[in-house]
């Protein structure tokens, strides 16, 4: 893992009073511990997460993050589904970036069926495009719904529109605006529609201009730096020690990233860099995910310009379904189909972590198969459950108005963090 | 039964082999399919069975045999010494692949609509060893979709691939020769021989033989698709042979019986009559405890019926009569006959059941019920027979009757004081009876039936009892406890274990381990 110099949007001004060590000491209010819930209905919870602190006045003493309110048994219904009809399950993993979870799942599987060398060159990129605007949208939201928190409304507008263009977009490619179940064991369910990169690239033009708005309104903004500023600090070390990847372990100083450190799909052909950060705090992870989203648009050029011609599934009965023409008119065909529909996909009985770059760090899917049309156990490695984790070590010592900024900043999304 | 096919008795050399560059030790004798079987090597077959002769027509189990210029079926070679077989070189699974070719080339594009689909070994061939595209796209050969063989069995002879399974059943199972193929090449179909239908007990067997899904059972075809369904091990409760069969069903209600392999008592058969005992689970079933003809609930009919009991036996224990039946689980027979020793204290114990039927020296036996050896075994040697209960309703000696499971004909209640009854369905008993109790029946319960070999065979509960029917034993602990008793049962595993302890007979029974019902659509398309 080599350590990278941090990006230049990363820490190039710093405003405000400081931090809140040198303000005067709550401790010498006059007052005595009492709990506090926070959530699971409190808005800047985002609805699933509970956290009961115990405060003294203003200042949080400890602090107890009490997640589950969105279990939905992923691992356990997975085992009584077919391989393929996990997909609309994956969907609903990190629901603001669906397609990053279905290629971290397909990815997975093929590894263990072994045909991750064989899935044809232009799905491959297709799933770095799509995946890639999952990114986007999912930093969009953390952002929006962020900035939102901390009273700048106008940016959750801003970042709001720009996610509905690429969710509008993807809607137009697999017929759904957030359950998108696109891509496919072998590939994707289908190709991109034939306007999709004059599409694309318009939006990612307007995307660009609203980010430039974004940065304006709040990187120099002294209310927002006040709230972000060397409030939850994390250190290299500490980004270790707790599993954190993604943008929060990045804006740490770990310069980890999974596309980069172990390469998939077609990722080792596009250049783009990995913004790290250099003090940890809430601020930190605000710019490495501003960074991010404008390194993602840079792949997604990249990728438009050398998307190649092929087919965008496996040609592979045992694997992919037939084409319709041939299932209704060649018994062969139909068979194969409906062996796929009814059996599953037969994956040899084994076992493998597959892991991927997610929105919100690495998303790892351990899946053992014992050779049926199902998986034998299908389990989940949500990044942002380890980065939930952390606040029981990050928020005690803090205001409890620090608690919105530093969970939003964690981008918890419950449906990946619960499973 | 025709169709084992035994080594001949006395010592025979093992013949040592290389099977894809393996070597192997084998008993001389057997085919080259079944060595492969033993060691776990696959090698696909249509026309083969266990049970049956193999012709060696289907051509799907070529394989390599060093020396040889061609390939061999495997199912009618004999393993031989010094013999070098490969099943997985690029020759023989370019002609498997060919066979396949060759069989779905008039195949009809019938997969959402036949009853086989999901477990059809044409299917499970295809995608295991083909998995290519069509390569043909001219007309199909077509033939005729229905055909009405006999009382049970529709033919579709588009879907047939010529195996002649079906055949062979008739021929050596059922032993009448009622199927023949007609015509060749392409022409070639299945029909009934001149002058016959396909209407021998054993009829039923020709479908779960068919490869494909060209011989449906009337009875089950177009009600269910097949992967939906969840399979548990039973025993057929049809007759005194204990035939092991395979309960299918879905959502608590049974849609077919299929035999399950035991060469020690059916092989892999099973008879017509057999099949259908299954209806009889759904049909006029008694859903509720009744009390003087309305119904109560468990505790009041209980109440209501320990006093009648009671009130009888303490006027006088020779007057109160106690009915089994030969149609009960070994839990229930030893249940209830404690109950009568211990409590009911009375001497009349009358064994009871279904009237003698039709019998062959195949499978069906002319007893008509299940566990008459149980029956015999639990109750001992005092038990009365149907003829004595007759005959004791007649004369008068008995005035209360506790009337369990299933008897036809056992005479006229009308002289009874009391009556209670314990039964699955409506019927004249439970019209006069004072009490009525409802019983789970054979699908819905765990216990054992002890065949007339004197093998106890497990039945393991498919689906919940109808209605608020509850297994004999649990409602003689009831029944026992109302009376007094301090014995109770938690589930049917613990009576069979007493009862393995306190009858001599039954002490090697084993009560084996718990089963899981499996959906078919997960069994990995058995084929």
């Amino acid at each position: 893992m080599d350590e990278r110099a941090p990006s230049p949007t990363a820490r190039c001004v710093v405003l405000g009073f400081g931090d809140a060590a040198n303000l005067p000491e709550a401790d010498e209010l006059p007052t005595e511990s009492m709990p506090l819930n926070m959530g699971p209905s409190h808005p800047a919870m985002h609805g699933t997460v509970r956290m009961v602190l115990e405060v003294e006045g203003e200042k949080i003493r400890s602090v107890d993050v009490q997640i589950g309110y969105l279990h939905r048994c992923f691992e356990k219904e997975a085992e009584y589904a077919t391989w393929t009809q996990i997909f609309p399950y994956t969907d609903r993993l990190n629901y603001v970036s669906p397609m990053l979870n279905n290629v971290g799942y397909a990815l997975a599987v093929e590894k263990l069926l072994d045909i991750d060398g064989k899935i044809p060159e232009r799905a491959q990129f297709i799933r770095v495009i799509v995946g890639e605007i999952s990114r986007i949208t999912d930093h969009l939201t953390c952002l929006a719904a962020s900035a939102m928190e901390l009273a700048a409304f106008t940016v959750y507008f801003y970042l709001m529109k720009a996610r509905e263009w690429l969710w509008e977009l993807l809607e137009e490619l697999s017929g759904a605006r957030l359950t998108h179940s696109y891509v496919r064991i072998g590939g994707v369910v289908a190709d991109l529609t034939d306007d999709f990169c004059p599409k694309l690239r318009d939006i990612l033009r307007r995307c660009r201009a609203t980010i430039v708005d974004v940065d304006k309104m709040l990187t120099s903004n002294r209310i927002f730096r006040d709230r972000m500023d060397g409030i939850g600090i994390i250190t290299r070390d500490d980004a270790i020690g707790w599993g954190l990847t993604g943008p929060v372990g990045r804006s740490a100083g770990l310069a980890y990233d999974v596309r980069k450190d172990h390469p998939y799909l077609v990722y080792d052909r596009f250049d783009f860099d990995v913004p790290v950060g250099s003090q940890g705090d809430n601020f930190d992870r605000y710019a490495v995910r501003l960074e991010e989203m404008r390194q993602s648009m840079r792949i997604l050029e990249q990728a438009m310009d050398r998307l190649p011609a092929g087919p965008v599934l496996l040609d592979d009965a045992r694997v992919a379904l037939p084409p319709k023409r041939e299932v209704y008119n060649t018994i062969e065909s139909m068979i194969a189909h409906f062996k796929l529909i009814m059996d599953g996909i037969v994956v040899p009985p084994g076992e493998i972590y597959s892991f991927t770059e997610g929105g919100n760090g690495e998303l790892g899917f351990y899946i053992v198969s014992d050779g049926t049309g199902r998986p034998y156990k299908c389990r989940v490695r949500p990044p942002c459950f380890a980065n939930t984790a952390v606040l029981n070590k990050l928020l005690p010592g803090l205001f409890i108005a620090d608690v919105v900024p530093t969970f939003g900043m964690m981008n918890m999304i419950g449906g990946e963090c619960d499973r | 039964m025709a169709g084992d096919r035994q080594a001949p008795p006395g010592p025979r050399a093992n013949v040592k082999m290389v099977i894809d560059g393996q070597p192997h030790e084998f008993p001389a004798g057997l085919t080259i399919l079944e060595a492969c079987q033993r060691v776990g090597i696959v090698v696909p077959f249509f026309c083969w069975h266990p049970g049956l002769s193999a012709p060696a027509v289907c051509r799907q189990c070529l394989v390599e045999i060093k020396g040889f210029p061609k390939p061999i079926p495997s199912c009618y070679t004999p393993v031989a010494d010094k013999m070098e077989i490969s099943t997985n070189s690029p020759k023989v699974l370019d002609v498997r692949r060919q066979m396949l070719e060759f069989t779905l080339l008039n195949h009809p594009i019938d997969c959402p609509i036949c009853d086989k689909a999901g477990e059809c070994m044409l299917q499970k061939h295809y995608f295991d060893w083909d998995a290519r595209f069509a390569r043909n796209d001219g007309s199909k050969v077509r033939k005729a979709k229905v055909v009405d063989l006999g009382r049970h069995i529709v033919l579709d002879q588009e879907r047939c691939i010529l195996c002649t399974r079906c055949i062979r059943v008739c021929n050596e199972v059922a032993r009448q020769a009622d199927l023949v193929m007609a015509f060749r090449g392409d022409r070639q179909l299945l029909t009934v021989a001149p002058g016959r239908r396909l209407d021998n007990p054993y009829s039923l067997n020709t479908v779960d033989v068919c490869p494909v899904g060209a011989l449906t059972a009337k009875d089950f075809r177009f009600s269910m698709r097949a992967w939906e369904l969840w399979a548990t091990p039973s025993v057929c409760p049809g007759c005194a042979t204990g035939c092991n069969i395979e309960i299918h069903s879905a959502r608590d209600v049974i849609r077919r019986l299929i035999p399950r392999p035991n060469p020690a008592v059916n092989k892999y058969w099973m008879c017509d009559e057999g099949r259908l005992t299954y209806r009889r689970v759904h049909q006029d079933r008694l859903v509720a405890p009744m009390v003087a003809g309305a119904p109560a609930s468990w505790d009041a009919a209980l109440g209501e019926a320990a006093r009648l009991l009671a009130s009888a036996r303490d006027k006088s224990p020779s007057t109160l009569g106690v009915v089994l039946s030969t149609q009960m689980t070994n839990e229930d027979l030893f249940a209830f006959t404690r109950l009568a020793a211990e409590h009911l204290r009375t001497e009349r114990v009358y064994l009871a059941g279904a009237p003698e039927g039709w019998c062959d020296d195949i499978l069906v036996s002319a007893d008509k019920n299940p566990n008459t050896t149980g029956a015999k075994l639990i109750g001992g040697l005092t038990l009365r027979t149907a003829t004595d209960l007759k005959q004791d309703l007649e004369t008068g000696v008995l005035t209360a009757l506790l009337l369990v499971g299933e008897a036809d004909a056992v005479g006229s209640l009308g002289s009874l004081q009391s009556l209670v009854v314990l039964t699955s369905h409506q019927g004249a008993p439970v019209a006069a009876a004072q009490v009525a109790l409802p019983l789970a029946m054979w699908a819905e319960v765990d216990g054992s039936f002890t065949n007339r070999q004197g093998k106890v065979q497990r039945l393991h509960a498919a689906i919940t009892p109808a209605g608020q029917a509850r297994p004999g034993w649990a409602i003689a602990a009831r029944l026992g406890q109302a009376l007094g008793a301090a014995w109770r049962y938690a589930n049917a595993k613990q009576v069979f274990s007493e009862a393995c302890e306190k009858i001599m007979l039954m002490s090697g029974a084993d009560w084996g381990k718990p089963e899981i019902p499996v959906q078919l659509r997960f069994a990995n398309s058995r084929g």
